[in-house]
C-alpha cells in the first residue's frame, strides 16, 4: 500500500539546516501494525507526516496505492487524505466549540456528505470507542482518555485504510492510555493499517513491526507481517535477519542501514 | 462542504467570540449607517429641490430675450431685441398652447392711504394664477384681458395685504403703485418661499402696466404652458419658428423645463454622491476593522486550519470558510446599519419634520450589497493567508 | 513606571503583532487625515471667496434700485423700478465725503458682430471709474477715457473671450464692430482675468454709459458702485446715500445699499458652518477607529493574561496595569495620528502644486479637533479593556502557564 523511496527532508532551523529524513525507503503492506521509535529529533514524526501526506519530501518518491503522490496537487492530496488516512495527535486537536459529535463528523462534513449519512456513521464509531453517551459533550467536559477516544472516532469515521497515531498516549495517564491502545489495536485487528510513533517503549513493543529511527534514517526494521485468515492472499513477508533484539537504545554509532526487509514485490 | 454546513460552521465560529464579533459589527454598522444616512440626506435634498421646481407643472417652456448662455440673468437686463406683448399674444394663439404668461418684474412702492411698502411687483397675465398654482384667498385673480389693453388692476400677496390693510378686506379699494392708481381685485393665499424669493411679498399687475411702470420695452420672460399631447422638443421648435418669423432673427433663448430639471438633477446628484463619499470614510475604517479582527482570528485558529486540512479539507474550503466569516460580518453589519438609519430617520422625523430625507429601497439594497462586497474584500487577505497555510506548519504551532 | 520605559515596553508589544498594530494605525490615520483634508476643502473654499472679494482691494458699496421690506430676504434683484436711478443721482452720490469714486452701470444684452462673426454679449455701460473700482486692467489699448462720463462716444472695450471669438488672433484695436444698431471702435481689450463675483469679465463688453443709455433706450441705471475710503465708516456713508436719494427722489427711499463686507460675511458664515459640519461627520470615522481599538485591546488582554498575571505577581499594582493598557492605546493613537497628519499635509502640498489657484488650507482648529476626537474616543474605548486587565486574578492567570 505504501512505498517510500529515498525520501529526504531538510528543515531550516535558525541558521543551520536540519536533515530530518535522509534517504529513507520503506514499504508497508495493508493491515500492518508498525511502531516507529527513536530519540527526539530522529525524524519519526516527520516520517509520519510524510506518510500522512501532510508534508512533501524534498526529494524521493512516495507511492500510495500505486499513486505517485508527488504528482498530485494540494487539492488531490487533501482528497486522498480525507478518504484514506486517519490522524490521531498527541494533543488531540479537537475543536473546543464543537461537541464530540460535531468533532467526529468533521471529515465527513468536509467531504460534503449529507447529515443523515453522517449521523449514522458517527453513531457507529462512537459505539466502537464506547462513548455513545458522550456525543453532545464538549471537550471541556471530557477526560483526557475520552478526548483521545473522540479523536480516534473522528479518525476512523470515514473508514480510512490507514491510521497514523503520533504519541497517542503522551498526554494520558496509564489507565486511559491503555484504553486508547486497546481501541487502536482492535481497529487494526479489523484490518486497518496502524502506524504509531511513540517514546514509550512498552507501547512500541506491542506493535508487530518495530522501526527505529536515528538521525533521520531507519536504524532498525524488525518484526513483520503475520498472516491473518482475511489476508491470506497477501504474500508472507518472512521475518528477515534480526539485529539485536534489545529494545533499549544501542550505544553503537549510527550506521547507515538499509531496511533489512526485502519488499520488492508489489501486489 | 455543503452550504448548510458551511453556514453553521461560520455562525458557530463567530458566535464563539461574541464580544469581538459584536464590536466588529458595531463599528462596521456605524460606517454603513453614516453612508446611508448621508446619501439619504443628499437624496432628500435632491427630491425636495426638484419638487420645488416641478410644483409649477412640467409642461413649461420659457422664452427669454437675447441669446446668451447665462442662466436666467439676461432677462433682467435691457436688450436691443425686445420680447413684446404681441409676441406673447401670437404664441398664445398657437395650437397645443394652454396658457401664456408674460413676465416683467421689478420693485416699487405700494401705497394705501398712509401705509406704504416697497415690494416686488410682478407684471403678469391673467393665467398666472393657474400656471403658478396661486390660490386666491379673497376676490379673484387678474382677468384675462387682451394683453395690450391691460387695465389698472392689482392682486395683492398675503404679506402686502397684511401690512397695508391689516384685517380689512382690500377688494375694491384703490392703491397707488408708482404714480398710478390700481384697483385691488384679489388677494393670494400664503405661498411661502421659492428659492429665496418671498412669494407673499409681491403684488401682481398686468404685464402691460408693468412695462409702463418700469419704463421698459421688453418683457423679461414669457412662460408658455402647453398640454401634454405635445412634446417639449416639438413645442420648442414651433415657438422658435414663430418668433424667428416675427423678429427676423433668433434673438431669444428657449428653455424647457426638462433642461432645467436635468441641470438641477446633475448638480444635486453631486450632493448625493458627496454625502455617500463622506460616509464612505467611516465605512472604510469599519472595513479595516473587519480585516484586522479576521487576521487575528486566523492567527489564533492556525491549529484549527491545520486540522481541517489534515482531515481532508482543501485550500478552497478553508478560504471559503474565512471569506464566509467576513461576508457574514459585513452583511450583519449592513443590516444593523440600515436599522440604525431607520431609527435615526424616525427621530429626525419626530423632531425636525422639515428636514428632507428620502430612504428609497434602492439605497437600502445598495447599502446591503456594498456591505457584503466590502466584507468580502476586507476578508480576502486573511482568507488567503489561511488558505496558504500548509497543514504541517499549522499543526505544528501549538 | 517611567514614561520612557513604558514606551519601550509598548514598542515591543507592537512589534510582536506587527500586522494588527499597522492596521490599527491605518484606521486612526484614515480618520485623522480625512478630518484634516475635508475641512481643508471647506476652508480653502472660504479662503478663495475671501480672496476674490478682497482682490478688489477696496471697499465697495453697491446701490440697487428698489427695496425689499422683508427682513432676511434677498435684495431686490430685478433692477426695475418706477423711478430710475439716474446718472445725476450717481454724480450726486459721488460728492459724498468718503466716496473715492463712483461707477454708474447700465446693463443689457445685445449682439456684437465683426465681419461675418457675431454673438450675443452682456454689455455694461459705465465710466472710466468703473475700471478703477473693479480693478480691471487692459491687456491691449486703453480703458474708457474720462470723456466717457458725459459723452456718448462710440468706443468699446472688449473682454478677452469676446475678442477671441470675433477676431481670433488678429488685432482688434482700432477695428470697427457693430454693437446693436450702431458702429463702435474697439479701443481696448481687457486683461485676462477670470470670474469676479459671478460676472465673467472675459465675456463682456464695456461701453460709455451715455452710449449704453441710447443703445438700450433707457435712462435707468442697473447699479451704482461706490468705492469708499478704507477709513470711512460704511454705515455712516450708507445713511448719507439714503439721504441724498431721498432728497432727489421726492422723499422716497427707493434704493437698497449693499456693502461688500456684509456679503462676504454672509458667505463666510455659510462656509464656516459647512466646514464644521464636515468635520463632525468625518469624525465619525474616528469613532469607528475607537471601537476597533477597544476590540483589539480586549483580545490583547485575554491573550496576555499570563503576562499580566506575571506582572502582578512581581509587584505591579492594578493601577499600573490599567495605565499600561491605556498608555498602549494612547501611544497607538499618537502614532496613527502622526501618520494621518503627515499624509494629509503631504496631500495638501501636492494639491497646492497642481492647483495653486485653489490652495487647500486646514483651518487652525482642524488638527487640534481631530487629535481631540481621536484621543478622546481612544481613551474612552480603552478604559474598559484596561479595567478588565487590572481586575485579573494573578493566580488564575498564571495557572494558565502550566
Amino acid at each position: 500500500m505504501i512505498k517510500l523511496e529515498k525520501i529526504n527532508k531538510t528543515y531550516q532551523v535558525g541558521d543551520s539546516p536540519l536533515r530530518a529524513l535522509a534517504d529513507v525507503s520503506l514499504n508497508i503492506e495493508p493491515g500492518e501494525y508498525l511502531s516507529i521509535m527513536g530519540p527526539s529529533g530522529s525524524g519519526k514524526s516527520t516520517l509520519l507526516n510524510m506518510i500522512g501526506l501532510l508534508d512533501r519530501p524534498d526529494s524521493g518518491r512516495y507511492w500510495f496505492d500505486q499513486i505517485a503522490t508527488e504528482e498530485l496537487n494540494e487539492e488531490r492530496r487533501a482528497h486522498l487524505r480525507g478518504e484514506n488516512i486517519g490522524f490521531i495527535f498527541q494533543s488531540f486537536h479537537l475543536i473546543n466549540r464543537l461537541t464530540a459529535f460535531e468533532n467526529i463528523e468533521l471529515p465527513m462534513m468536509l467531504a460534503g456528505l449529507p447529515l443523515k449519512q453522517r449521523r449514522i456513521a458517527v453513531a457507529d464509531v462512537l459505539a466502537m470507542v464506547g462513548l455513545s453517551d458522550r456525543a453532545s459533550h464538549k471537550p471541556n467536559q471530557l477526560s483526557g482518555g475520552q478526548l483521545q477516544r473522540v479523536a480516534i472516532a473522528r479518525a476512523i469515521v470515514m473508514r480510512p485504510r490507514l491510521l497514523l497515531a503520533d504519541e497517542p498516549t503522551g498526554n494520558l495517564d496509564s489507565r486511559s492510555g491503555a484504553e486508547v491502545i486497546d481501541v487502536l489495536e482492535k481497529l487494526n485487528q479489523d484490518g486497518i493499517t496502524l502506524i504509531t510513533v511513540t517514546h514509550d517503549q512498552k507501547l512500541g513493543d506491542r506493535a508487530r513491526r518495530h522501526i527505529r529511527m536515528v538521525d533521520g534514517m531507519i536504524d532498525r526494521d524488525q518484526g513483520g507481517f503475520s498472516v491473518t485468515p482475511e489476508n491470506s492472499d497477501m504474500p508472507e513477508n518472512s521475518p528477515e535477519p534480526k539485529n539485536s533484539p534489545e529494545p533499549t537504545k544501542s550505544p553503537e554509532p549510527t550506521k547507515s542501514h538499509q531496511p533489512t526487509k526485502s519488499n520488492d514485490e508489489t501486489i | 462542504m455543503n452550504f448548510r454546513d458551511s453556514s453553521s460552521w461560520i455562525f458557530r465560529a463567530l458566535w464563539m467570540q461574541r464580544t469581538r464579533t459584536l464590536l466588529t459589527i458595531v463599528g462596521f454598522s456605524i460606517g454603513i449607517a453614516a453612508m446611508v444616512i448621508l446619501s439619504a440626506l443628499g437624496e432628500g435634498l435632491r427630491v425636495f429641490v426638484l419638487n420645488e421646481f416641478t410644483q409649477f407643472g412640467s409642461h413649461i417652456i420659457a422664452v427669454n430675450p437675447g441669446k446668451t448662455e447665462t442662466f436666467g440673468i439676461s432677462g433682467l437686463l435691457n436688450t436691443t431685441r425686445p420680447l413684446s406683448l404681441s409676441d406673447a399674444t401670437a404664441i398664445s394663439q398657437m395650437s397645443n398652447v394652454e396658457e401664456v404668461v408674460p413676465l416683467v418684474m421689478g420693485n416699487a412702492k405700494v401705497k394705501y392711504h398712509q401705509r406704504a411698502r416697497y415690494t416686488d411687483v410682478a407684471g403678469v397675465g391673467g393665467a398666472a394664477d393657474k400656471a403658478w398654482k396661486l390660490e386666491v384667498a379673497q376676490g379673484k385673480f387678474l382677468p384675462k384681458d387682451d394683453l395690450q389693453r391691460a387695465r389698472a388692476l392689482v392682486v395683492l400677496g398675503s404679506k402686502v395685504k397684511e401690512e397695508l390693510f391689516a384685517g380689512v378686506n382690500p377688494v375694491g379699494s384703490f392703491v397707488r403703485i408708482g404714480s398710478e392708481r390700481f384697483r385691488v381685485v384679489g388677494v393670494v393665499a400664503p405661498k411661502g418661499e421659492f428659492l429665496g424669493t418671498d412669494l407673499d411679498d409681491m403684488v401682481f399687475i398686468p404685464a402691460g402696466k408693468g412695462l409702463q411702470l418700469f419704463n421698459r420695452q421688453s418683457l423679461m420672460e414669457i412662460d408658455i404652458f402647453f398640454n401634454p399631447r405635445s412634446t417639449s422638443e416639438a413645442m420648442a421648435d414651433k415657438i422658435s419658428q414663430l418668433l424667428i418669423e416675427r423678429h427676423g432673427f433668433e434673438d431669444f433663448t428657449l428653455t424647457t423645463q426638462d433642461q432645467v430639471l436635468v441641470t438641477m438633477d446633475n448638480i444635486l446628484s453631486i450632493l448625493t454622491f458627496a454625502g455617500a463619499g463622506l460616509g464612505a470614510i467611516s465605512l472604510l475604517v469599519g472595513a479595516v476593522g473587519i480585516t484586522t479582527i479576521l487576521m487575528i482570528t486566523v492567527t489564533e485558529r492556525t491549529a484549527e486550519v491545520g486540522l481541517l486540512r489534515a482531515l481532508g479539507g482543501t485550500t478552497q474550503t478553508v478560504r471559503m470558510l474565512f471569506l464566509g466569516e467576513a461576508l457574514v460580518l459585513g452583511l450583519i453589519g449592513g443590516v444593523c446599519g440600515v436599522l440604525l438609519v431607520g431609527f435615526l430617520l424616525l427621530l429626525i422625523y419626530l423632531f425636525v419634520p422639515a428636514l428632507p430625507v428620502a430612504l428609497s429601497p434602492t439605497i437600502v439594497l445598495g447599502a446591503l450589497g456594498i456591505s457584503m462586497l466590502i466584507g468580502l474584500l476586507a476578508g480576502s487577505q486573511p482568507a488567503a493567508s489561511a488558505a496558504k497555510m500548509t497543514p504541517i506548519d499549522a499543526l505544528r504551532t501549538e | 513606571m517611567k514614561l520612557f520605559d513604558q514606551l519601550v515596553f509598548n514598542r515591543q508589544v507592537f512589534l510582536r503583532h506587527r500586522v494588527r498594530t499597522l492596521l490599527m494605525l491605518l484606521a486612526v490615520a484614515i480618520g485623522v487625515a480625512s478630518v484634516i483634508l475635508l475641512t481643508s476643502l471647506g476652508e480653502g473654499a472660504r479662503g478663495y471667496v475671501d480672496r476674490e472679494f478682497s482682490a478688489l482691494g477696496n471697499r465697495i458699496l453697491i446701490v440697487l434700485p428698489g427695496r425689499k421690506e422683508t427682513t432676511g430676504g434677498g435684495p431686490p434683484m430685478y433692477g426695475a423700478s418706477p423711478r430710475d436711478l439716474t446718472l445725476e443721482d450717481a454724480n450726486a452720490l459721488g460728492r459724498i465725503p468718503g466716496v473715492l469714486a463712483v461707477a454708474p452701470i447700465v446693463a443689457g444684452t445685445t449682439t456684437i458682430s465683426h465681419s461675418s462673426r457675431s454673438r450675443e454679449v452682456i454689455t455694461l455701460g459705465s465710466t472710466a471709474a468703473f475700471f478703477a473700482v473693479r480693478q480691471l486692467q487692459v491687456g491691449a489699448g486703453t480703458l474708457l477715457s474720462a470723456r466717457a462720463e458725459s459723452e456718448p462716444l462710440a468706443v468699446a472695450v472688449l473682454g478677452v473671450k469676446v475678442k477671441r471669438e470675433l477676431f481670433g488672433s488678429s488685432r482688434a484695436l482700432g477695428q470697427w464692430v457693430r454693437v446693436g444698431d450702431r458702429r463702435m471702435r474697439v479701443v481696448g481689450v481687457l486683461e485676462e482675468r477670470g470670474e469676479s463675483l459671478g460676472l465673467d469679465m472675459r465675456d463682456m463688453l464695456v461701453i460709455p454709459v451715455r452710449t449704453a443709455e441710447q443703445l438700450f433706450d433707457s435712462p435707468g441705471l442697473f447699479r451704482i458702485l461706490l468705492d469708499i475710503a478704507p477709513s470711512a465708516d460704511s454705515d455712516k456713508i450708507k445713511e448719507k446715500i439714503l439721504n441724498v436719494i431721498r432728497k432727489r427722489h421726492d422723499g422716497e427711499e427707493d434704493v437698497t445699499v449693499i456693502s461688500q463686507d456684509s456679503m462676504l460675511a454672509a458667505f463666510d458664515n455659510i462656509l464656516a458652518t459647512l466646514t464644521m459640519a464636515i468635520a463632525a461627520i468625518s469624525s465619525i470615522s474616528l469613532l469607528v477607529a475607537g471601537i476597533l481599538i477597544m476590540n483589539i485591546s480586549l483580545i490583547s488582554v485575554s491573550q496576555r493574561r499570563q503576562e499580566i498575571g506575571l506582572l502582578k505577581a512581581i509587584g505591579a499594582s492594578s493601577r499600573q496595569i490599567k495605565q499600561l493598557f491605556i498608555g498602549e492605546s494612547l501611544m497607538l493613537i499618537s502614532m496613527g495620528s502622526a501618520v494621518g497628519i503627515s499624509f494629509a499635509f503631504a496631500l495638501i502640498a501636492l494639491f497646492a502644486g497642481l492647483w495653486p489657484s485653489f490652495p487647500l488650507q486646514p483651518p487652525v482648529w482642524a488638527v487640534p479637533a481631530a487629535l481631540l476626537v481621536a484621543f478622546g474616543t481612544g481613551l474612552v474605548f480603552s478604559i474598559m479593556p484596561a479595567k478588565r486587565a487590572a481586575a485579573l486574578d494573578p493566580v488564575l492567570a498564571l495557572r494558565g502557564m502550566l
